[in-house]
């Protein structure tokens, strides 16, 4: 962990698809983060060989990239398909607890998928329930839900921070909150920095990708005013890159160069220098 | 002293009804009195929808009009199949005869390929593809020249289409095709999405930028988000865009692009709301006058 008062970063591994963790865990602890997201497959990944490399390497997990696909979604009109999903979040509690990993991503329904299969109400009531039943048994185990919206052409489900928020609230749940990811909020949200802002207190998690899904730096958006929003509203929490090559369904190429040293090395740089920018116009009381 | 000109303001069709048929044309009258000069007519379904019975609308309310496409897999000029190609073909002739006889100097959209085919090819498919699509293209584009239409094509972002995203890629496939009267349409939405800089993207473009469409970042209104309005007016002035801008939203009953488009929650208290604030927040930016700018 790096100094109190200053954000932890992370770096999701999902880009780093078919390559061994061992590699990826050294990658991302030579390039100066505290820690690295693991992809949500207990079945192909061995949790106890991650905490291990992650040990041996000074890093830590940040969290678990949840994989939604159709045989795992939460608001399914089958009762056994939402058992199926439920089960599923289960089994990443297990896997990140196995890992001391803090937070496993929530989204309530599969990527990719725009079409209710239900009434919207009922949908909004098995997401309560379902992410509840979940969230109950994380609870004792250390481990905490964030809530991710996805832009409209990835969920139909949850799109704005706002209606993250209000789900959230309707669980009940205290281990966790919303998450927010720059990508999808620079297509979804009126301002980054007032939706991130407006989730003061629930914000658990929170992915930086520039507008185009590479490293910050090279698009437009402008992080300046975002950190100064969560430094702002007192996160303390993880900052997690997840870039993803420019493809519908980023999950189906092969190997993208520019993702693995190139925008590792890249992001934690461009962010670090924002935050210490933020940081230090705050203490000097400047605007800039 | 240099002046800018007033850039004219449009309205889509997706905004007011969809798809727009005869029988929708008495909304002509509200677009005029939101304050648009243009009315950017798509033609979703050509079967309910007729030139002359449209051109004689906009007259009465003194409204320009605009034509585009919409392109559903019916209508595919990059498809391996010959008759798909040719029904892409078709369709997009048929656009331009309805241009011409409406007095619209365009014909926009997606063309090249249908709108939320979003796969990954391998390099070689997909050159086969681009080269089916710009052959196909170049044809239209020749029939277009007889009736002094032009044709502007559109990127859109990578979940609409695996073809054509980025202003970059929209210029190689104008150059590929080869006919002086082939642009491109640049829409703010899909740009907020690829480009790594709205100015840059549009500044790159030049003088291919034949047409210009406005939407926010989550397609509401024009002002209520995030896109960079002086900067992107700005850059269109640095290029001397000759055209006008087309404000687009979709009503969530669009049909034929329904999956693409993606809407699931209202980007505006209502679509009559968006078409009015839009001007109200538009107009002073396209406003003619005096040059701030260095050029003279």
């Amino acid at each position: 962990m790096t100094a109190e008062g200053r954000f932890s970063y992370s770096y999701n591994s999902l880009v780093y698809a078919g390559e061994d963790i061992a590699v990826s865990v050294d990658r991302v602890a030579r390039f100066g983060y505290d820690a690295i997201e693991i992809v949500g497959e207990p079945e192909q990944i061995d949790a106890k060989r991650v905490a291990k490399l992650t040990q041996d390497a000074g890093i830590g997990v940040s969290s678990i990239c949840s994989i939604y696909t159709p045989e795992r979604d939460l608001i399914h009109p089958d009762p056994d398909a939402r058992k199926a999903a439920i089960q599923y979040v289960k089994d990443l509690v297990d896997f990140a607890a196995t890992m001391e990993c803090p937070t496993v991503v929530v989204h309530p329904t599969a990527n990719m998928k725009i079409k209710a299969l239900a009434d919207p109400a009922q949908e909004w009531r098995w997401a309560i329930d379902s992410i509840r039943t979940a969230g109950e048994y994380a609870a004792p185990r250390g481990v905490s839900f964030s809530l991710e919206c996805w832009n409209r052409f990835e969920s139909y489900f949850l799109n704005r921070l706002e209606q993250a928020r209000r789900l959230w609230a309707e669980t009940g749940l205290t281990n966790g909150g919303v998450q927010g990811d720059t990508f999808h909020m620079n297509v979804e949200e009126s301002s980054l920095a007032d939706a991130y802002r407006d989730c003061a207190g629930v914000l658990q998690h929170v992915h930086f990708a520039d507008s185009d899904r590479t490293a910050p730096g090279g698009a437009h958006i402008d992080f300046v005013p975002i950190v100064d929003a969560l430094v702002e509203i007192g996160y303390d929490k993880y900052i997690s890159f997840e870039l993803l090559p420019a493809l519908a369904d980023p999950f189906s190429g092969g190997r993208h160069e520019e993702f693995f040293d190139r925008y590792t090395e890249r992001a934690i740089r461009v962010i670090r220098a924002v935050e210490d920018l933020v940081r230090a116009r705050r203490t000097l009381g400047g605007k800039g | 002293m240099a002046t800018t000109a007033t850039i004219p303001l449009g309205l889509s069709t997706f905004v007011l009804a969809s798809p727009f048929s005869d029988a929708d044309l008495g909304l002509f009258g509200k677009v005029r009195s939101f304050g648009y000069e243009q009315v950017e007519v798509c033609i979703e379904d050509p079967g309910t929808l007729t030139a002359p019975a449209v051109a004689k609308a906009a007259a009465e309310e003194g409204l320009s009009v605009l034509v585009c496409g919409a392109f559903g897999p019916d209508r595919d000029v990059s498809n391996g199949d010959e008759e798909r190609r040719r029904g892409g073909i078709d369709y997009l002739r048929h656009c331009v005869d309805f241009a011409a006889a409406v007095g619209s100097t365009l014909v926009s959209g997606p063309m090249y390929a249908p709108t939320g085919q979003a796969r990954l090819l391998d390099p070689p498919a997909r050159s086969a593809q681009w080269a089916r699509a710009t052959e196909s293209l170049a044809k239209v584009a020749e029939y277009a020249r007889a009736a002094k239409v032009r044709l502007a094509v559109e990127p859109l972002n990578r979940f609409e289409t695996d073809l054509v995203n980025t202003v970059e890629q929209g210029v190689r496939l104008c150059t590929d095709i080869g006919a002086d009267n082939v642009g491109l349409l640049l829409d703010t939405f899909h740009m907020n999405i690829e480009e790594k800089s709205l100015p840059a993207a549009i500044t790159a473009a030049g003088p291919r930028v034949f047409h210009f469409q406005a939407s926010e970042n989550d397609r509401g209104t024009p002002g209520s988000g995030h896109v960079a309005w002086p900067e992107v007016i700005a850059a269109l002035r640095g290029i001397d865009y000759p055209g006008s801008i087309v404000v687009e939203s979709f009503l969530p009953t669009v049909k034929e692009i329904a999956r693409a488009v993606s809407l699931w929650r209202p980007v505006a208290a209502s679509m009559d709301a968006l078409a009015a604030d839009s001007v109200r927040f538009l107009r002073p930016l396209l406003q003619g006058g005096p040059s701030s700018g260095g050029r003279s």
